[in-house]
């Protein structure tokens, strides 16, 4: 859709506005089909593809990365997170890549929109579901991709809260610091729950500013749900020289009364029903 | 390459033979990285660093991690060669899996100090499982090549491989022979180096030239024993298993390596499908030890020339009955 670069114009107030409320419409169009999807397909992880909505919406909305995979000089998503993967599908049909019967079928055997992104699976570059794998495999590509000498492509990588309990995920972002990975960049999907419950109540995460800032990172927040926010911080961080981090504080089960701030993944057909109507008046 | 060069590789340990050959491939290609996990130097992947510093990285001691930048280099077009100790590489067996088998990226994966070869450091370090843990992956290519100069072989033919693959290589050990027998090296094809029709022994990887002593032994002895060499372990060459499980009635295998899920086992699976014949698994029972050489953990667990005879001879009298 829309992608601003040094080559054009950058877009006056309005047209800003108008970008921004469109993002908005397609996230609350993704929840709507999210809820959808988990009426048929008993494997969706409700709670955590709705915490991830605006920060995927903006990276897929803002044209930054797309849901047809092309060759390697381009913008990659790694979403590290596999278990969310149901987002990107809402995403891509609240956007027109994706038919209602196709999302219906999500989790099928015949189905390529597998329950976590495998090989093929649309709009995500690699196979992930085992956390703290997608974080090693993202350096890796920015890596490559610097060496091929496409600088000006970045690799995005969605990292849950939880998953940094995963010693992998800092044995990358070491390695990533270590090789100063300027076009990687990770970020935190902070809803400060995991699957068995609040994230400090499960282990500690100490303070994530400073573990990360120890790394030598610059250490960006932002409100994860805000999405004109999200891409103002994404502007900064690519138009930065140092490596960056963004946190995105967020809530799990975001725009669900009965999820938001809870470890539940899933929901009764009934609660289901009840949340979809109260959407479509 | 011609054998006048394999000659000059018959003086070379596995891993300096391991070294020589990722230096070789970064001429060859433009297009191969190393990634190490602070066994550069140990493992000789520093040969290929030292002359090719910006193909060469090294993660630290962190294999998991090494494993997915691996596969996230190759899936920017790179032909990578990851390459660690192969006990600590299996610590990663899930990021082999999930990261590079579950999608088939040709990411090729070298494990040095397999089976006995680090002696001195004892059970820790003596990775006597890799071949069970690898071999079952679906697309997994597995070399286990017999000395210095397979080894050499199997890592300059790996590079045009478009499966995932592992290559096991040992330490400073071993009894180079195969720069002397005249073959192809083609992986996927089992060699086999003498015919016979009274039992088969089949051998992979370091045992070669106990399988080849076991041999004369027999010979002595007046029986006509074949000798088989499988230094691809997966893609099985099954033609041949089963054409010698037909011809000799009677198979002893020998590894460097657990005969629980090994190359034993891979071969009792393989001929209960096909041709059943009885058979003897000569190899590892349990964990090592530190010891003063590779060849006293052998004798430790059995696995040397007298007793492969001995037991294939037990075998030819059984078929016999």
């Amino acid at each position: 859709m829309f992608k601003e670069d040094s080559r054009t114009v950058s877009p006056g107030r309005s047209v800003r506005m108008t970008i921004s409320k469109c993002l908005r419409t397609i996230s609350e169009k993704a929840r709507t089909y999210l809820l959808l999807i988990a009426l048929y397909n008993p494997g969706v992880h409700l709670g955590s593809a709705l915490s991830v909505i605006e920060i995927l919406t903006a990276l897929y909305g803002s044209g930054r990365v797309s849901f047809l995979k092309g060759d390697i000089d381009r913008n990659w998503l790694i979403l590290s997170k596999g278990h969310a993967v149901h987002a990107v599908y809402a995403i891509a049909a609240a956007m027109g890549y994706l038919s209602w019967s196709e999302l219906r079928n999500s989790g099928t055997i015949g189905s390529p929109l597998q329950n976590h992104p495998e090989l093929g699976t649309p709009g995500v570059d690699v196979a992930a579901g085992s956390l703290g794998q997608g974080v090693s495999m993202s350096v890796g590509i920015a890596l490559g991709l610097r060496m091929r000498g496409l600088r000006n492509r970045r690799v995005y990588v969605i990292i849950g809260d939880g998953e940094l309990d995963e010693g992998q995920t800092w044995e990358a972002f070491t390695t990533a610091a270590h090789y100063g990975l300027t076009n990687w960049i990770p970020i935190i999907d902070y809803n400060k729950i995991q699957l068995d419950g609040k994230i400090d109540d499960v282990k500690r995460k100490g303070d994530l500013r400073k573990r990360f800032e120890a790394l030598g990172y610059q250490v960006v927040e932002v409100d994860g749900h805000d999405i004109d926010s999200i891409l103002a911080v994404l502007e900064d961080v690519e138009s930065s020289d140092k490596m960056s981090v963004i946190i995105a504080h967020t809530v799990r089960g975001k725009g669900v009364p009965v999820l938001e701030n809870t470890n539940r993944q899933r929901m009764l057909r009934e609660e289901i029903l009840q949340v979809l109507k109260e959407r479509m008046l | 390459m011609s054998i006048s060069s394999l000659a000059e590789l018959s003086e070379l340990t596995p891993r300096d033979a391991l070294g020589k050959a990722l230096v070789e491939l970064g001429s060859m290609y433009k297009d191969v990285v190393v990634v190490t996990a602070d066994v550069g130097e140990a493992t000789r992947a520093k040969y290929f660093g030292d002359r090719y510093p910006d193909r060469y990285f090294n993660v630290g001691i962190a294999e998991q991690d090494m494993l997915g930048v691996a596969a996230g280099l190759a899936l920017t077009g790179f032909r990578v060669y990851a390459v660690a100790f192969a006990m600590f590489l299996m610590r990663a067996w899930e990021q082999v899996r999930n990261s590079i088998v579950r999608m088939n990226i040709p990411v090729k994966i070298v494990g040095t100090h397999a089976g006995f070869s680090d002696a001195y450091d004892g059970a820790s370090h003596q990775c006597l499982e890799d071949i069970a843990l690898m071999r079952i992956l679906p697309n997994m290519t597995v070399i286990v090549p017999a000395d210095a100069p397979e080894v050499y072989r199997a890592v300059i033919e790996s590079a045009e491989l478009k499966t995932p693959c592992y290559i096991r290589v040992g330490r400073d050990y071993t009894r180079n022979i195969t720069h002397t027998l005249d073959y192809e090296f083609k992986i996927g094809k089992a060699v086999v180096i003498e015919d016979g029709t009274d039992v088969a022994i089949f051998t992979t990887g370091m045992t070669l030239w106990i399988a080849l002593e076991a041999y004369n032994i027999l010979k002595d002895m007046g029986y006509d024993p074949a000798v088989v060499h499988f230094h691809t372990v997966t893609p099985l060459d099954v033609h041949t298993v089963e054409e010698y499980a037909r011809k000799t009635g009677a198979i002893v295998t020998i590894e460097e390596h657990l005969v629980r899920g090994g190359f034993g086992s891979l071969i009792a699976e393989t001929v209960v499908q096909t041709y059943a014949v009885p058979m003897i698994m000569v190899g590892a029972y349990g964990f090592g030890r530190s010891a003063r050489s590779p060849e006293e953990l052998y004798r430790y667990y059995g696995i040397e020339p007298n007793e492969v005879a001995l037991r294939a001879i037990e075998l030819i009298k059984l078929r016999k009955k």
